[in-house]
């Protein structure tokens, strides 16, 4: 493969797309996605959650919490019923809070806290419960930690497998792959598609061009745009990441899987009113495992596992997690031998329609 | 003369459709080969095999000495091909269209300015292309072909939908490359540019190659010679040249006085496309 030839159409491509209004569209829709999430997703002070606490010691905590508007707060008559009402409740978490909680904290002590999290509860809420728990109490302290937090979930096999995330750390994998989808799965297929209904293909093959130098350009301008914006979307989020060498790795191994069902896309369909048609439904599938808080019936969830980008989600929690588990390299392996499938699809279906 | 271009019992079937028939025939080094034929009689599949796009079903042909297919690598910085498509970037400039080609070539960009001063488009070079005319996006097209210098370049219908100006540019624009020693492989419609440019020309007719000649020879082989014959009282004869005694009535004519106008009238070579196909090039 000639580097010279890759950087060629890369370089066409990347510039072409800016110039392109409906790609340039595309390609930063993430980005006013990211934005309108900002703003519509309530803030900790608009949320109606339902807390239960024990709190033998009239902690100023809980009078914080009570002074929230929408916040309701139950009170337990012990650390066991916490948890035994969180498991039968419909509340999103529970505190344990030492008696001598407040004296602890003025005399520049660690008391424990303990945190339950419901699983059983919709994933935003219980995102958006251990945000609030976090800003209370770690992220507004800059120098020391007032409490030592201790987190349980209960109702855990709700959850399944999933790594326990903040809500920043639920969105942003939706948000990567959101931007990997767009510019891999609709960008790309468009540029390929392009090359054929323009008949520049033509040129390209008449050219000293080889049929793998073109999807490799292709897919390089894919892989730059991405890598763009993820490094836009995770210098933001930078605090949220766990693991860095594996995060890096996940985005990297996601990205060419997309890239690749992009250029498979743009092999198979001749013009882009087809591209236009099917991203619509191959975009919804990329981005289904995603979600926070999707509740399927079991069926369905179970049909998610068959769509690569579901391993490319797992891995990716688990990396923002900081969990370099066995089951990470296995969501990894899974990821990587549909993207060798999805490229070698795409060199088998140019050839078909070559010859 | 070595030949430019080599072809045997080519053939190229999509699905049971014979697109091209068993087609065979040599394009000398230097010379402008027409291939002339009715749409859908074979002539893009043939160009198509030729610069390696498409495989053929069974035969051979080698291009500046290449095996189209087995050799692909060494035969495309050889060849130009100028589509009947306007497949150019049309978001881009000239000069962006032809320093990408210049890459994918691996030539200088040095030759970008030689190659559009060529085609008389200097000085519209940072232009986007949506903003040219057919005619400029043909030249083009044309210099883009041009810009590694090939032995041999492909003209897929080069003035179609052109105006008679711009048609007549581009004409001039074929002879010099015919000059520079260049090959052209050269399908056109129009029957009078074919008669104009090319030293030989083939017909093609549902896949297979029905006449293969220089214009001349094939208008004196199939074509009928005669004398039009334009008289005072405006009435018009067709004197046919072969009848018996088809000269003592040119010679009763002249020594009568009556003659106004007097033109040979040989076959044109629209005539006899017409006779070996059964319908006009145009249809």
């Amino acid at each position: 493969m000639n580097s010279r030839v890759v950087s060629a159409f890369a370089q066409k491509d990347i510039v072409d797309a800016i110039r392109n209004r409906y790609l340039l569209g595309a390609l930063l829709t993430p980005v006013f996605v990211a934005v309108l999430l900002r703003i519509l997703l309530p803030g900790i002070s608009n949320l109606n959650f339902t807390v239960l606490v024990h709190d033998p010691g009239s902690s100023r905590l809980v009078s914080e919490l009570r002074s929230m508007p929408q916040m309701k707060v139950i009170t337990a008559t012990s650390p066991e019923g916490v948890a035994n009402e969180l498991e039968k409740s419909k509340a999103v978490g529970g505190l344990v809070i030492p008696a001598s909680f407040d004296s602890d904290i003025a005399a520049g002590k660690q008391p424990e806290l303990v945190v339950y999290v419901n699983n059983k509860q919709n994933d935003i809420e219980q995102a958006m419960f251990r945000q609030l728990v976090e800003r209370q109490f770690l992220a507004s302290v800059k120098e020391r930690l007032p409490a030592h937090l201790t987190w349980i979930d209960v109702n855990q096999e709700a959850r399944g497998e999933t790594p326990a995330l903040n809500l920043n750390q639920m969105l942003l994998p939706m948000l990567l792959l959101l931007t990997f989808a767009m510019a891999g799965a609709l960008v790309v297929p468009l540029l390929l598609v392009e090359e054929k209904e323009k008949r520049t293909l033509d040129f390209l093959l008449t050219s000293p061009a080889s049929l793998t130098e073109i999807i490799a350009g292709k897919a390089l301008t894919g892989v730059v745009y991405s890598v763009l914006f993820a490094g836009i979307l995770l210098a933001v989020n930078y605090k949220l990441v766990g693991n860095w060498p594996l995060t890096l790795l996940t985005i990297l191994v996601g990205i060419l899987f997309v890239v690749a069902v992009g250029l498979f896309m743009g092999a198979l369909f001749e013009n882009t009113m087809q591209v236009n048609t099917w991203a619509g439904l191959a975009l919804f599938v990329l981005l289904a495992p995603s979600f926070p808080s999707l509740r399927l019936p079991a069926m369905l969830e179970r049909a998610l596992h068959f769509v690569p980008t579901y391993y490319f989600v797992e891995a990716l929690r688990l990396a923002l997690a900081g969990t370099a588990s066995a089951r990470f390299w296995g969501h990894m392996a899974v990821v990587l031998a549909s993207t060798v499938v999805a490229f070698a699809a795409t060199i088998w279906a140019l050839r078909r329609q070559q010859n | 003369m070595a030949n430019a271009i080599e072809v045997e019992g080519l053939s190229r079937t999509f699905n049971s459709r014979r697109a091209v028939d068993d087609i065979s025939f040599a394009v000398e080094a230097g010379e402008i080969f027409g291939f002339l034929g009715h749409n859908g009689a074979g002539k893009t599949t043939s160009i198509r095999m030729l610069t390696g796009q498409l495989r053929p079903t069974s035969g051979h042909a080698r291009v500046a000495g290449c095996d189209v297919m087995a050799e692909q690598r060494r035969l495309k910085p050889l060849i130009g091909v100028v589509s009947e498509t306007q497949n150019l970037y049309e978001r881009m400039s000239a000069r962006e269209n032809l320093t990408f080609a210049a890459r994918l070539y691996g030539t200088g960009n040095k030759r970008i300015d030689e190659a559009l001063d060529q085609v008389g488009l200097l000085d519209r070079a940072n232009d986007n292309v949506q903003q040219y005319s057919n005619g400029m996006k043909q030249r083009l097209l044309i210099a883009r072909s041009l810009l590694h210098r090939p032995q041999i370049i492909f003209l897929d219908e080069p003035t179609r939908g052109l105006d008679p100006i711009v048609g007549r540019d581009i004409r001039r624009l074929v002879m010099d490359l015919s000059r520079e020693g260049i090959t052209v492989f050269l399908t056109t419609h129009y029957m009078e540019e074919a008669d104009q440019l090319c030293s030989r020309v083939a017909f093609i007719s549902a896949g297979k190659i029905v006449a293969l000649d220089t214009p001349d020879n094939l208008k004196l082989a199939h074509g009928q010679k005669s004398l039009q014959v334009r008289l005072n009282d405006g009435q018009s004869l067709m004197i046919p040249l072969d009848d018996q005694g088809s000269g003592e009535k040119i010679k009763q004519l002249v020594t009568s006085g009556q003659i106004r106008t007097l033109h040979s009238a040989e076959a044109t070579l629209e005539e006899v496309f017409i006779q070996m196909t059964g319908r006009k090039l145009s249809e």
